[in-house]
C-alpha cells in the first residue's frame, strides 16, 4: 500500500503513487476491454428426446470458437460459448435468450431448433439481436417471422423434402403411386407441403395421406390402410423417436418387403441407436455426412478439426450445422471488424462461404443459408470403414436459390 | 375426500400473525426486490409470472380445497386471448392484458359449469380433460394459434404514462410494469379472502357438508372461485404473453398445470405468501440447478420430495406454523 511506508505519508509520494495507481488500473482496464471476450449464446435442448443431437451440435460450435481463436479470433478478441439448455420448452428458450442479451450482452445467439427457436426469435427481433438457428422449419424463413437480425443455417423442410421427391420419385419406374404417413404436427406439415408439389409435379400420385399424433408409439394400426391403398414409395414425414418407431415397426410388420420408404431427413444419431436393420433400404435426405469428405475439402477439414478435438468421434449432421451456425457469423463480424449488428448483417448478407460441405450463401429476401442437400441410405456394417460410417451418399443436390420456397412464396416481397 | 382434508391444514387465510395487510405488503415488497437480487431480471419475471398463476390457483386449490389439473386451460386462454387481440386487432397492450384475464375468468366459468357436478378426483379428472380440449384447440386452429409453433407477430410498443415514456422493451422496466398488474390482482386476492366470500371458501374446505348444512350456497361458491381464480391465472398468462413476445403453446399443456399445483404445495397451500415464494424456488430451482449441472431434473426432483418429506405443510406453511404460539 502507498501510504503504508515507513517514513509516514508524503505528499509528493502519496500523489506520485496515487497517479502510477490510477494509471495502471485505467491501463489494465484498456487491456481487459481489449481482450474482451466476443460472447455467442448457444441454446439448444440438453434436456429432452433430442439431448443426444443438442450435445453434439454443441461439440460443432466449440469447433467453431476454437477455429476462429485460433485464426487470431477478431484483432485479439478471442470468442467464447455460452451454452444454455432450452429443456425444449419455449418459454423456457425464451427466458435464456433474454439471460443472454441482459447479463452477458452476446454479440449472437445460435443453435436453437423445435418450436424454441421462433420463440428466441421473437426476443431477438425485438432486442436486435444477431440470430442463427439450425432447426427444420419453413416459419423461420417466412414473412411473418422475418427479422433484419435473423440468419437461417439450417436446411429447410422445403429444401430436404424437395430433393428428396427429385432424388426418389424418378427411381419408382412406371407406377408412382405415393403414400404419406404424417406426423400431425407443423414439422410433418411443412415436409408434406415441400414434397408433394414436386413428387406431383414429376408424374407421381398421391394415394393417401395417413396424419398420426406426435409421440404415438404404436403404429401397427396405420400400416393395413396404408397397404391399402397400394403405394410403391411410403414417405414418411416424422422426426426423432415418432421416425425411428415407424421405422423399426414397418421393419417387424413386414410393410418394407411390400413398398419401398423414404424420409425427408435422417438423423445421424438416430440411425446409430437403431442400427442398420430398421434403416436398411430406406433412402432420406440430410443436411451433412462426414463420408463425403473424400470429394469435399472443406468437409475434410472440418471432419479434422473435429475428430482432433473430440477424441476421434466423427461429426453429425447436427454437429455440421452446430459450427456453421457460429462460424459463418464469426468470419461476418472478422469481415466487418466489428461485433456491431448493422454491420456483422451487412457482412452475412454478403459473405460467401465454403466451411463444411461446399458453397453457400444466405439468400436475401429471407437471409436463409442456400446449401446442397444429401440423399444417403443406410450403409451395413460389413461395409463400414469405421465405426460410424453408417451412411451412403446416393446423390448430392447442389444448393441454388430456385431449389428454395420462393420469396413470394413466403410472403416476401420481392 | 379432498386433496386439502389430506394435507395438514394451513394457519388462517391470509396469514394470522402478519394480518391481511401485513401477508400482502410482504408478497408485495418480495415481489418488488426480486429483480435487484435474482441474476437477471427476465428470471424476475418469469418468477412474478409463475408466483401469480399459483396465487391464482391456491385461491381453488389452497383455499377452497378443490383440485384442479386443468388450470393451465385459463393460463393459456389468458395469453392467448392477449396475443390474438394484439395481433388481429392491434389492441393496445395493456387493455390486451385486461381482455386476457376477463378471458381467463370466461374459462373458469366454462370449467365451473362443466366440472362442477363431480367432485374430488372426479373433478380433477374432468379438469384435466377440459384443459387438454384447449391444448388441442390451439393445436388443430393452427392458422390463428400459430399451432406447434405458438403465437408469434406481437409486441408490446411503449406506453406513455404522465408524460413518461414506458418501454417494454427494456427488461427493468417490464418487470416493473408487470409487477403493477400484479399488485392489483394480489391486493384484490386479498380483499376477497378476508371478505365472507373467503370464509366461504375456507368453510367449504374445511368441512364441505356442514358448510352445506349451514345454508351456505356451496355449488355458486365454487363457481365464483373458479372464475376469480380464472382471472387472476388469466393476467398470469397473458403477462407471460408481454414477458416473452409469444405465446408457446405449451401455455396449455398439462405440464403447466402440474407445475401449478407443484409450486403451490412447494411454497405452502393455503398461504397467501406460500405460492409466490413456491414459485420462486421452483423456478429459480429449475435455473439456476440446471446451469450447473445435465442432471438438473434429479436435483429439482429429490429438492421437491425433501421440501414434501420435511415441510408438508409447504416452506412457508411449516414457517407460519413454527411461528404460531
Amino acid at each position: 500500500m502507498i501510504t503504508e511506508t515507513r517514513s509516514g505519508p508524503d505528499r509528493r509520494r502519496l500523489l506520485a503513487g496515487g497517479t502510477a495507481l490510477l494509471a495502471s488500473a485505467f491501463a489494465g482496464r484498456l487491456s481487459a476491454q481489449g481482450a474482451e471476450p466476443i460472447k455467442v449464446g448457444y441454446i439448444v435442448p440438453l434436456t429432452g428426446a433430442y439431448g443426444a443431437d443438442a450435445t453434439i451440435q454443441v461439440k460443432g460450435a466449440e469447433v467453431a470458437i476454437a477455429r476462429f481463436n485460433e485464426e487470431g479470433g477478431l484483432a485479439g478478441r478471442m470468442a467464447q460459448l455460452l451454452v444454455r439448455d432450452d429443456k425444449l420448452n419455449p418459454g423456457e428458450a425464451s427466458t435464456r435468450a433474454q439471460e443472454l442479451i441482459e447479463r452477458e450482452n452476446v454479440a449472437l445467439i445460435a443453435g436453437c431448433f423445435g418450436a424454441p427457436m421462433l420463440a428466441v426469435n421473437a426476443v431477438t427481433r425485438q432486442r436486435g439481436v444477431l440470430y442463427n438457428p439450425v432447426g427444420a422449419s419453413d416459419a423461420i424463413v417466412s414473412a411473418s417471422d422475418w427479422s433484419a437480425t435473423t440468419f437461417h443455417e439450417g436446411p429447410t423442410p422445403f429444401m430436404l423434402a424437395g430433393a428428396l421427391a427429385r432424388y426418389v420419385v424418378p427411381t419408382l419406374g412406371g407406377s408412382k403411386r405415393v403414400a404419406l404417413l404424417v406426423s400431425d404436427y407443423v414439422y410433418g406439415h411443412e415436409m408434406v407441403r415441400g414434397f408433394v408439389p414436386v413428387a406431383t409435379s414429376l408424374g407421381a400420385e398421391i394415394v393417401g395421406e395417413v396424419r398420426h399424433p406426435l409421440g404415438a408409439t404404436d403404429y401397427s394400426s396405420y400400416f393395413p390402410r396404408l397397404l391399402a391403398m397400394k403405394p410403391d414409395l411410403l414417405v414418411v414425414m416424422s422426426f426423432g423417436r415418432d421416425q425411428q418407431i415407424t421405422f423399426k415397426q414397418a421393419t417387424e410388420f413386414g410393410v418394407k418387403r411390400q413398398m419401398r420408404i423414404a424420409a425427408p431427413q435422417l438423423v445421424h444419431t438416430a440411425r446409430i441407436i437403431d442400427g442398420h436393420s430398421h434403416y436398411e433400404g430406406i433412402v432420406g435426405g440430410t443436411g451433412y455426412y462426414w463420408g463425403i469428405e473424400n470429394e469435399i475439402p472443406s468437409a475434410k477439414a472440418f471432419n479434422d478439426r473435429f475428430r482432433r478435438m473430440h477424441g476421434g468421434q466423427n461429426p453429425s449432421d447436427y454437429a455440421a450445422v452446430g459450427f456453421a451456425s457460429v462460424m459463418a457469423p464469426l468470419i461476418a463480424m472478422r469481415n466487418a471488424g466489428t461485433t456491431e449488428t448493422k454491420a456483422v448483417v451487412a457482412a452475412l448478407k454478403a459473405l460467401r462461404y465454403d466451411l463444411y460441405k461446399g458453397p453457400q450463401h444466405y439468400r436475401a429476401c429471407d437471409q436463409q443459408a442456400v446449401q446442397s442437400i444429401l440423399i444417403i441410405t443406410s450403409k451395413p456394417p460389413k461395409e463400414a470403414s469405421v465405426k460410424d460410417d453408417i451412411f451412403k451418399v446416393l446423390a448430392v443436390e447442389q444448393g441454388s436459390e430456385d431449389r428454395l420456397a420462393s420469396c413470394a412464396a413466403l410472403g416476401h416481397k420481392t | 375426500m379432498s386433496v386439502a382434508q389430506t394435507v395438514p391444514a394451513p394457519t388462517g387465510l391470509l396469514a394470522r400473525r402478519f394480518g391481511p395487510v401485513g401477508s400482502l405488503a410482504l408478497a408485495l415488497v418480495f415481489l418488488a426486490v426480486l429483480p435487484l437480487v435474482l441474476p437477471y431480471t427476465s428470471l424476475a419475471g418469469t418468477v412474478l409470472v409463475m408466483g401469480l398463476f399459483a396465487a391464482g390457483y391456491n385461491l381453488v386449490f389452497g383455499y377452497a380445497g378443490i383440485l384442479s389439473l386443468g388450470h393451465a386451460a385459463m393460463f393459456g386462454g389468458g395469453a392467448y386471448t392477449t396475443g390474438l387481440l394484439m395481433l388481429k386487432l392491434g389492441l393496445s397492450w395493456p387493455l390486451a392484458v385486461v381482455a386476457g384475464a376477463v378471458a381467463g375468468a370466461l374459462v373458469g366459468i366454462v370449467f365451473a359449469a362443466l366440472a362442477l357436478r363431480t367432485r374430488g378426483i372426479y373433478f380433477a379428472m374432468v379438469t384435466l380433460a377440459l384443459g387438454q380440449c384447449g391444448y388441442q384447440l390451439a393445436i388443430t386452429f393452427a392458422d390463428v394459434t400459430g399451432g406447434d409453433n405458438g403465437l408469434r407477430g406481437f409486441v408490446a410498443a411503449p406506453i406513455e404514462i404522465g408524460g413518461l415514456v414506458l418501454d417494454p422493451a427494456q427488461p427493468m422496466v417490464r418487470y416493473y410494469l408487470m409487477f403493477g398488474f400484479a399488485a392489483v390482482a394480489l391486493a384484490g386476492l386479498a380483499r376477497v379472502l378476508v371478505s365472507p366470500f373467503g370464509m366461504v371458501l375456507r368453510a367449504m374446505r374445511e368441512n364441505l357438508p356442514r358448510a352445506r348444512a349451514c345454508g351456505l350456497d356451496v355449488r355458486g361458491a365454487k363457481a365464483l372461485a373458479l372464475a376469480l381464480s380464472g382471472l387472476v391465472c388469466g393476467l398470469a398468462g397473458s403477462l407471460y404473453a408481454i414477458h416473452l413476445s409469444t405465446v408457446p403453446v405449451d401455455t396449455l399443456g398439462y405440464h403447466l398445470s402440474g407445475q401449478a399445483v407443484m409450486m403451490t404445495l412447494l411454497g405452502g397451500m393455503g398461504t397467501f405468501f406460500g405460492p409466490l415464494l413456491g414459485a420462486a424456488l421452483f423456478v429459480g430451482a429449475e435455473h439456476l440447478v440446471s446451469d450447473v449441472t445435465e442432471y438438473w431434473q434429479t436435483v429439482v426432483g429429490i429438492l421437491f420430495i425433501g421440501f414434501v418429506l420435511f415441510c408438508p405443510k409447504g416452506v412457508w406453511g411449516t414457517f407460519e406454523g413454527a411461528r404460531q404460539p
